[in-house]
């Protein structure tokens, strides 16, 4: 795990500061925090009882930390899922009477739990760790959404060439040099142009109304 | 001695937890050789973590949790590449409702003064209400459900839509903890929930909301929780998994039966389990929740293909997702019947086989619901977010 770390994460933080969300009813955890991330500048560390969704997008926290325990968390889980454009890397305490369950998750790769009880010269680490593997895993999710968006795009491409080739006799080569082409005159990329195409073959053919 | 290993098992305080509370209590777990510890957890993540990664054997779990993941939703705010989890059984039918505020009920009926007398009740004149709002401008309608993978949301939702309200955008959908449901429409914070037995019928107590529709109108026997192993646990402990379904299954009888009804009441009441008022616990437990009767127990696929065709409807899953090939990995009929058949004769073989294709009752609006044509249903609906 160490080799994929993103070398730049403490230096980042230190950089820009940090905004720290802590959801914990009780403001020792978030205490620890603050102490555990002295040095950095700026920092705000903010302490609610309980996640609230209005505060959380106003503050704009680089990381949240919460109980694993915690009811908020399928709140906090949900929005993941709605805001995809917009997530947050999520740091879980676990309560040290669930023993083993941190050693169980990272094994199983969540590195984002981590046991409670730790000394404030660990805090700093656990939450660079975490942010750093986040930013790695938005960077290979969207490097697999551009995989798959740039496949579709070809699929399309070659479809809108085979219909140039028949529809206008042309062969493989000038069919992809006309729609090069009609890319290049409005100024949109092959794939759009491939796309608008077909579809409006389909009007044509009387495919949709 | 049976030389089974202790079993730690969780649950989420709902009264269709009932299974593994009575199997526990009524001492049919120790009489399968098992030493059961239940624990009471505070959300849907933690149990499912927990147990994808060891801490729990097994849980109560919301039937569409379990199936998100093998069929590549998004979902899981720190599992990313957890163990596969599976349903060997299903814990219960119907039990969830839909519950508005009192103040949204007055405006309901000011709107339509029939709406909330017709069954099922429609959310037609809620689309009024809807619509006078944006007209004044005033904030949309907050609703809430338990987790973005439940029978809760996709119930919501569907009943909704129905009535052509878009809930991605004509209300603000959020998501409550089920015990805290309660509290958030007293403090004002939500104009609505769906949510599971007891905690509908708690607003109504307390005179906070109105139920409009339960599960058993929306859908009758439709799905609601199951119990949620790993696939890895599965395969480790056979035996054990059998003792435990073959408990589970004896409890979901007892629960079943009218004749124990005061005694589960009481049981569920305890503050440890469910917590509340043994009145709020009796209502859905009449003629809602089925735990056991006409073979419920059975993790029927068609339930499963219906709960993945409305996460491609919602674009939570993608549209060229193989939704056969997750509804047969996650849930586990076979497992069910070993278990079942290796109970003797305690269980009526008709329980047993209850999922003949073709015998489940249609919801209460929309088009029928095929479980062959899974994929082409979820994108029939007029409203929907269903992705390529």
């Amino acid at each position: 795990m160490a080799a994929k770390r993103s070398p730049g994460a403490s230096m980042v933080l230190r950089a820009l500061g940090m905004r720290v969300l802590v959801i914990d009813p009780d403001p020792a955890r978030a205490a620890l925090v603050a102490e555990g991330l002295e040095g950095v500048h700026p920092l705000e560390v903010r302490r609610s009882a309980r996640f609230d969704e209005r505060e959380a997008v106003e503050f704009a926290p680089d990381v949240v930390v919460i109980a694993a325990e915690s009811p908020d968390r399928d709140t906090l889980e949900s929005l993941r899922e709605a805001s995809q454009s917009n997530p947050r890397p999520v740091v879980m305490f676990v309560d040290r009477s669930e023993p083993g369950l941190a050693e169980q998750a990272v094994r199983a790769g969540v590195a984002a739990y981590v046991v409670d009880g730790l000394a404030p010269a660990r805090v700093r680490p656990i939450l660079d760790v975490a942010m750093s593997r986040f930013a790695l895993t938005q960077q290979l999710r969207g490097d697999l959404a551009k995989v798959k968006a740039d496949l579709e795009a070809r699929k399309t491409v070659e479809r809108a060439k085979g219909l140039l080739m028949k529809e206008r006799g042309l062969d493989e080569d000038g069919a992809y040099r006309l729609l090069r082409k009609l890319a290049m005159d409005r100024g949109k990329p092959i794939g759009a142009v491939a796309a608008d195409l077909l579809a409006f073959a389909g009007v044509l053919k009387g495919d949709a109304s | 001695m049976s030389g089974l290993a202790d079993l730690k098992l969780g649950f989420i305080p709902l009264t269709d937890c009932a299974p593994l509370v009575v199997a526990k209590s009524m001492g049919f777990f120790a009489e399968e050789g098992l030493d059961v510890s239940l624990s009471r957890e505070a959300s849907w993540a933690t149990i499912r973590d927990k147990v994808a990664v060891g801490a729990l054997d097994g849980a109560h779990m919301l039937a569409p949790m379990a199936l998100a993941a093998a069929a590549g939703a998004s979902g899981g705010l720190t599992l990313d590449v957890g163990p596969s989890l599976i349903a060997p059984m299903a814990l219960n039918r119907n039990g969830s409702a839909i519950t508005v505020s009192k103040a949204l009920a007055e405006a309901i009926r000011a709107a339509d003064p029939q709406a909330m007398a017709e069954q099922p009740v429609s959310a037609r004149a809620l689309a009024k209400v809807i619509g006078e709002r944006a007209g004044q401008g005033a904030a949309p309608l907050t609703f809430a459900v338990v987790f973005p993978y439940s029978m809760h949301n996709y119930e919501l939702r569907y009943w909704l839509a129905q009535a052509g309200i878009d809930p991605d955008h004509d209300v603000r959908l959020v998501v409550t903890p089920p015990p805290r449901m309660v509290e958030q429409m007293r403090a004002g914070e939500i104009d609505g929930f769906c949510v599971g037995a007891p905690w509908n019928a708690v607003a109504e107590r307390e005179g906070l909301g109105e139920i409009v529709i339960t599960a058993s109108t929306f859908w009758p026997g439709g799905p609601d929780k199951v119990f949620g192993v790993t696939e890895a646990w599965a395969h480790h402990y056979p035996d054990e998994l059998r003792a435990a379904l073959r408990a589970l299954i004896r409890a979901s009888a007892w629960a079943d039966d009218a004749v124990n009804r005061e005694d589960l009441i009481a049981l569920l009441a305890r503050p440890e389990h469910v917590g509340v008022a043994p009145e709020a616990l009796a209502r859905a437990l009449t003629d809602e929740i089925v735990f056991h009767r006409d073979g419920a127990g059975v993790p029927r696929r068609e339930h499963a293909l219906w709960f993945l065709s409305q996460m491609v409807r919602w674009g939570q899953v993608s549209a060229g997702a193989d939704l056969e090939a997750a509804a047969d990995a996650v849930y586990r009929p076979d497992m069910f019947r070993a278990a079942a058949l290796s109970a003797g004769p305690m269980l009526d073989p008709a329980q047993v086989f209850a999922d003949a294709p073709g015998d489940l009752a249609p919801l209460f609006a929309g088009p029928a619901f095929d479980s062959d044509r899974a994929g082409p249903y979820a994108t029939a609906f007029s409203i929907g977010r269903a992705r390529a």
